[in-house]
């Protein structure tokens, strides 16, 4: 598995520990074959689900990143109360930017769904109050409308797809362990095209650049001796994509690791475990719980290798909700056989992801 | 020169409290206690206004506004709340399942064990832990508590305590025919000493209790940048009929509300004391003056100028209030501390029962009572101060103190009509005042007459003595009648000061003895029409038990009629405290026999709704029987017809009533949670055995009508208890007036008296002649009072009470305890002057003549 499940672990973890024999939780199966708009929308069966969105901005400034997450999480609980707003299905958001030089910023949101919140399960549409992701339109006119409202920062944004969905993995099932029951269903869409606004310091500025959408749902990812993952995908410059990613152990060591290049042409190429590693180039340590996160690495793809220099060394977030937890999520430059810029995710340093 | 004056200035003082220390000490005590009645009042209820809010703040957190229904009874649907939490300026809606239930052990138990806790309704709030965490921390479970989203509530301490329960037990939750089989899964931690509360997740709360789709309120919190008010305001047109957003500071202004009447009417009581306080500095310093006349006349021929003559008593004054009004703080505070010890925070006006406050004084207020002491004995003195200041210098070291200056001798001269045309005038307008309606909702202008009557009492006083007294000096009387009767017409100034307190005293007493009597008597008829069934049943803020309704319609129940209500409560305006409504199950015919109307009924066409309102919903929101008033019920606007305007002096705030039966064509629900029973004849014994077992551990108040009118009327008494007190004491303060003014004026004519003495006048005749005196002022401040009472006993039952708390009634003057209170007051008042006498008949006759020559 892969990203935020983690976040939502500590809430959940003695729910899931029980919850996970009186719930049948839908598996992610090589079988399937994802059908669209239909599979943009939330798949309320599964345990887990994220709609996240990362980009890098040229207006207001050059390099400023952003991102937008939506999870979705069954927490196998109040399942069968008679109640239409009984907590079955959750919702967590979170907004950052990063200014350059300046540091990140950061906001959450929780709710329930049909409580302040709610998905749709037939497109990409999910709201917590008033931040939303939607998607709208059809073929080459379709967007993604992304809404943010934070005290510290705000933005609307449209984003317009320069190139078709990228399914990962096996038509979008994604392998994410040793074992071929740990997957899930993944789907991203690089290249997209921002426009819109983003609000700091109360002042509101037009904002251009250049995004990354990543949809994915599972029921089972991580496996027992994981404590985090390494992540990265990247908008390079010359209209090619790269995600990578792999599962670490308690040593540091890789349990699993893969990777896609897509060139500007459409050319896919996929990377099995032996093709991807990555490596720690320089550390940058948290003033806030020491933690160290590998922020400059070599990443290496098969005979491509690239390293990743962030635009601001901290760019660790560190959530309350629903309990305190840190991990690393940045902008970085990719420098290297590939260049562009990308988000760089690091999750497990600064607390262990044992599940 | 400046330190020689403030010397004398001193030494005047010293000699002044030590030749006159009970007078002082006395007139100190009676501004102490003045002070410290009202500064009592105050911090008991800042305290348990804060005490309230602060247990509103703990419950419903902080929000920016608050989205409820204007009906209790109505809900907030849940596309409402998920459409608002769409708005951009809102950060959270942190919607909430408020309801009662009855709680008891897991299912199994018998019923010595539902007596264990009587089953008294608890507050169940479901809450959304997500949204709560941000608006009501005080209600978050503890972390460790096992999941929140699982099946289990979460008890606060007290609720445990008082249940005698422990976490990890089997409760069952009750509320109607609704039950919930659940457990006690954990603590809230947050939660305040005093708290008793369920919290459970909103959706198991929901599926449990309901309602269906919808929550009691939305609470929210705003971006920051926006401004509430606007906002709210933004809303408020788009918002379904029957729902409200309010401001969380209009919470604070309803309680405020609440109390309001209540505080400002103690207050009122507490300021009579602090006059009272102002007429005993009055009497002492005037008595003060008179005997220093001749040592103030010789310090005047020495070169004290009149200014420092003026200011030495009001010096003197200041010298008994700052150590009064200090005093007063200080016992107010105890009185305070004490008070809420004892009884919490509630003054008997029920309005805080239940509430453990905190006192805590301020700084503002305390200096601002302090002022007012001060201001009080300031203002006693004023006149004995003006009165030092014009003595005529040779005629005061010649023959003493003239009680009227020159500048005013005039004034016995001046003709009746003058004096008369005054009495007119201030009769007229204080009967103006009357008229006039309430301002800011409190009956000031009413106060205002009541003040008018008291100055219009005192004014009368000469005129009265005047007429009275020439009528005895032509009668054959006595020589020590003689004498005293002289001595008044000759010197009313003493006379008047004597007669004022008592004046003042016995209006305010009986003006209470009045109103409360009055108030009392009407309560009383109330009670009949209000609890026409022999026997009640009442659970309180919750639906009676299914199992008891059901058994109740069998035939085995011995009853021959039963009559059901239902409590709503509808929020016509957000700052004001919500109105009674009451769901009866009866029919409009009948509407005249069960409620007590006090103006017509208005027949109204059957196709229309009918409510009848009470004389407080038809005060506070202007409305007249006949009219149409559009309702917020059940979620929507209704358009009713007004029936009738009853009597009703339990809900201050309004209450309205609807038949059952409109109100179920209306689509209400009829959660009955009151009962009437007629038991059938012979079988009353019966009834109550029946009753008795069928209520049993549903923790329900079965009374009979004799027991509730038993007790409605000693909560009645209670809430009058701070009222007797003030009138026992301004009772004393007035007798003690008369003694000292009665001791000034023996000291002034010694001469006089010492003279009588020698021309034969026994010790027995003396006494005869002061005590007679006595009787006589004291008879002249009782008439006049007793007259002034009424007349303010009528402005507090026919203005002060209808607009401070809408309560209307007829004014019943109790003749034998009013009567009889004078006799007491004229006994002591002769008893008072005895003392008096005493100081005559021990004066050294030949040493006064002697140093009179």
């Amino acid at each position: 598995m892969r990203r935020r499940d983690f976040l939502l672990t500590p809430l959940l973890l003695p729910a899931l520990a029980m919850a996970r024999d009186a719930v049948r939780y839908a598996a992610a199966s090589r079988a399937t074959r994802l059908a669209f708009p239909r599979d943009h929308g939330a798949h309320p069966e599964f345990r887990t689900e994220w709609w996240y969105v990362t980009g890098a901005l040229d207006l207001p400034e050059r390099d400023m990143g952003f991102q937008l997450t939506f999870f979705r999480s069954r927490p196998g609980r109040a399942e069968t109360l008679d109640s239409p707003i009984a907590a079955s299905q959750i919702l967590f958001a979170h907004a950052a930017v990063t200014r350059p030089g300046a540091g990140l910023l950061h906001a959450e949101r929780a709710a329930r769904a049909n409580l302040g919140a709610g998905f749709s399960a037939t497109d990409c549409d999910v709201h917590i109050g008033a931040w939303r992701m939607q998607r709208s339109g059809a073929g080459p006119q379709q967007s993604l409308h992304l809404a943010v409202h934070d005290a510290a920062f705000a933005f609307e944004l449209l984003l317009q797809p320069t190139q078709a969905l990228l399914l990962q993995g096996d038509g979008g099932w994604s392998q994410k362990g040793p074992r071929p029951a740990l997957a899930s269903h993944y789907v991203s869409w690089p290249q997209l095209q921002v426009s819109g606004s983003l609000t700091l310091d109360g002042r509101r500025q037009a904002a251009t650049g250049r995004a990354w959408f990543d949809h994915e749902w599972s029921s089972e990812v991580l496996g027992p001796g994981s404590v985090g993952w390494d992540w990265i995908g990247i908008n390079l410059s010359d209209g090619g994509a790269l995600m990578a990613f792999r599962i670490r152990d308690s040593t540091g060591a890789s349990v699993y690791a893969h990777a896609a290049l897509r060139a500007a042409d459409g050319r896919l190429t996929q990377f099995g475990a032996h093709d991807v590693s990555f490596t720690p180039l320089g550390r940058w340590t948290s003033p806030r719980n020491g933690a160290s996160y590998p922020v400059r690495m070599e990443i290496r793809c098969g005979p491509h290798t690239i390293r990743t220099a962030p635009v601001h060394d901290d760019q660790e977030i560190a959530t309350r909700r629903p309990l305190p937890i840190s991990y690393w999520e940045g902008l970085v430059i990719i420098e290297g056989t590939l260049s562009g810029r990308g988000y760089l995710e690091l999750t497990g340093y600064a607390n262990s992801m044992n599940l | 020169m400046s330190r020689l004056r403030w010397q004398l200035a001193w030494w005047l003082i010293r000699a002044q409290f030590l030749t006159r220390r009970t007078a002082t000490a006395l007139a100190m005590l009676a501004i102490a206690l003045g002070v410290a009645l009202g500064y009592a009042i105050h911090l008991i209820n800042a305290a348990a206004l804060a005490d309230f809010s602060q247990a509103m703040k703990s419950v419903q957190g902080e929000p920016d506004a608050v989205l409820a229904a204007k009906d209790n009874a109505a809900r907030v649907p849940l596309a409402l709340i998920n459409e608002i939490a769409r708005d951009p300026a809102v950060a959270i809606v942190a919607p909430v399942i408020e309801t009662r239930v009855r709680v008891d052990h897991a299912a199994g138990h018998t019923a010595d064990q539902a007596a264990i806790h009587p089953g008294a309704p608890v507050k169940l709030i479901g809450l959304d832990i997500f949204s709560a965490a941000a608006v009501m921390p005080g209600l978050l479970p503890r972390q460790d508590g096992g999941s929140i989203f699982e099946d289990g509530v979460h008890a606060s301490p007290a609720l445990l305590a008082r249940l005698q329960l422990k976490v990890g037990a089997g409760v069952t939750l009750t509320r109607g025919a609704a039950r919930w089989r659940t457990r006690i899964v954990g603590e809230l931690p947050a939660a305040r000493p005093g708290d008793l509360l369920l919290v459970a997740d909103i959706a198991w709360v929901q599926a449990r209790f309901g309602p269906p789709d919808a929550v009691s309120e939305g609470r929210l919190r705003l971006m920051p940048g926006t401004r509430p008010a606007s906002w709210r305001e933004s809303w408020s047109g788009r918002l379904p009929a029957g729902l409200t957003l309010r401001a969380a500071a209009d919470d604070t202004q309803r309680v405020s509300n609440i109390s309001r009447a209540y505080r400002v009417n103690l207050n009122v009581l507490a300021l009579v004391a602090l006059l009272t306080g102002a007429f005993l500095v009055f009497a002492t310093q005037l008595t003060a003056v008179a005997q220093r006349s001749t040592q103030f006349a010789l310090l005047g021929v020495l070169g004290l100028s009149p200014r420092m003559r003026l200011l030495q008593v009001l010096f003197e004054g200041l010298a008994i209030g700052v150590p009064g009004a200090a005093l007063g703080l200080a016992l107010g505070y105890g009185l305070a501390l004490a008070f809420t010890r004892v009884m919490g925070g509630d003054l008997g006006g029920g309005f805080f029962s239940g509430s453990t406050p905190v006192i805590a004084a301020s700084l503002l207020p305390s200096l601002g009572f302090f002022a007012l002491g001060c201001a009080a004995s300031l203002a006693g003195a004023l006149y004995p101060a003006w009165l030092n200041r014009v003595q005529p210098l040779a005629q005061a070291l010649k023959t003493g103190f003239a009680q009227r200056p020159p500048a005013v001798h005039g004034l016995r001269q001046r003709p009746r009509r003058t004096l008369l045309i005054a009495i007119v005038l201030l009769a007229l307008a204080a009967l103006g005042l009357t008229r006039l309606p309430a301002l800011y909702e409190l009956p000031l202008a009413g106060y205002g007459a009541i003040a008018l009557v008291l100055v219009l009492g005192i004014a009368a006083a000469p005129l009265v003595t005047q007429i009275v007294f020439g009528a005895f000096a032509r009668r054959a009387l006595s020589a020590p009648q003689r004498v005293a009767v002289q001595n008044i017409v000759q010197a009313p100034l003493m006379a008047q000061v004597a007669a004022s307190g008592l004046i003042v005293s016995f209006a305010l007493t009986v003006s209470m003895v009045t109103m409360v009597s009055s108030f009392r008597l009407a309560v009383d008829q109330w009670l009949d029409t209000v609890l026409p069934a022999p026997l009640y049943v009442r659970s309180k803020g919750m639906p009676l038990p299914q199992e008891l309704l059901a058994a109740l319609d069998q035939p085995a129940a011995p009853f021959a009629r039963i009559e059901r209500t239902a409590h709503g409560a509808l929020s016509l305006d957000p700052q004001r405290p919500a109105v009674v409504l009451l769901v009866r199950e009866m029919r409009r015919a009948d509407a005249a026999a069960r409620l007590p109307f006090s103006g017509p009924v208005v027949a109204v066409a059957a196709d229309r709704v009918v409510v009848w309102i009470s004389e407080a919903m038809q005060e506070l929101y202007r409305l007249a029987p006949g009219q149409t008033l559009r309702l917020p019920l059940l979620g929507r606007e209704v358009d009713t017809v007004i029936g009738g305007v009853w009597r009703d002096y339990s809900r201050q705030f309004g209450a309205v009533v609807i038949a059952a039966a409109d109100y179920l064509a209306l689509g209400g629900h009829f959660e009955v949670s009151d009962l009437a029973l007629w038991p059938r004849r012979g079988e009353e014994a019966a009834a109550k055995a029946w009753l008795a077992a069928h209520a049993a551990g549903y923790g329900l108040d079965i009374a009979e009508s004799s027991e509730i009118r038993a007790l409605s009327l000693s909560i009645f008494d209670k809430s009058f208890a701070v009222t007797y007190a003030l009138e026992a004491a301004a009772m004393l303060i007035g007798l003690f007036g008369l003694a000292v003014t009665l001791a000034a004026s023996v000291w002034l004519r010694a001469r006089e008296l010492a003279t009588l003495s020698a021309l034969g006048f026994d010790r027995a005749m003396l006494t005869r002649a002061v005590m007679f005196e006595g009787a006589l002022i004291a008879g002249i401040g009782l008439g006049i009072g007793l007259a002034c009472g009424i007349a303010i006993g009528a402005i507090l039952t026919h203005v002060v009470n209808p607009q401070a708390f809408h309560w209307r009634m007829e004014l019943t003057i109790p003749w034998l305890q009013v009567l009889l209170g004078a006799a007491l007051t004229l006994a002591a008042g002769v008893i008072a002057s005895r003392f008096a006498a005493r100081l005559a008949t021990r004066l050294p006759a030949a040493q006064v003549l002697a140093s009179a020559q």
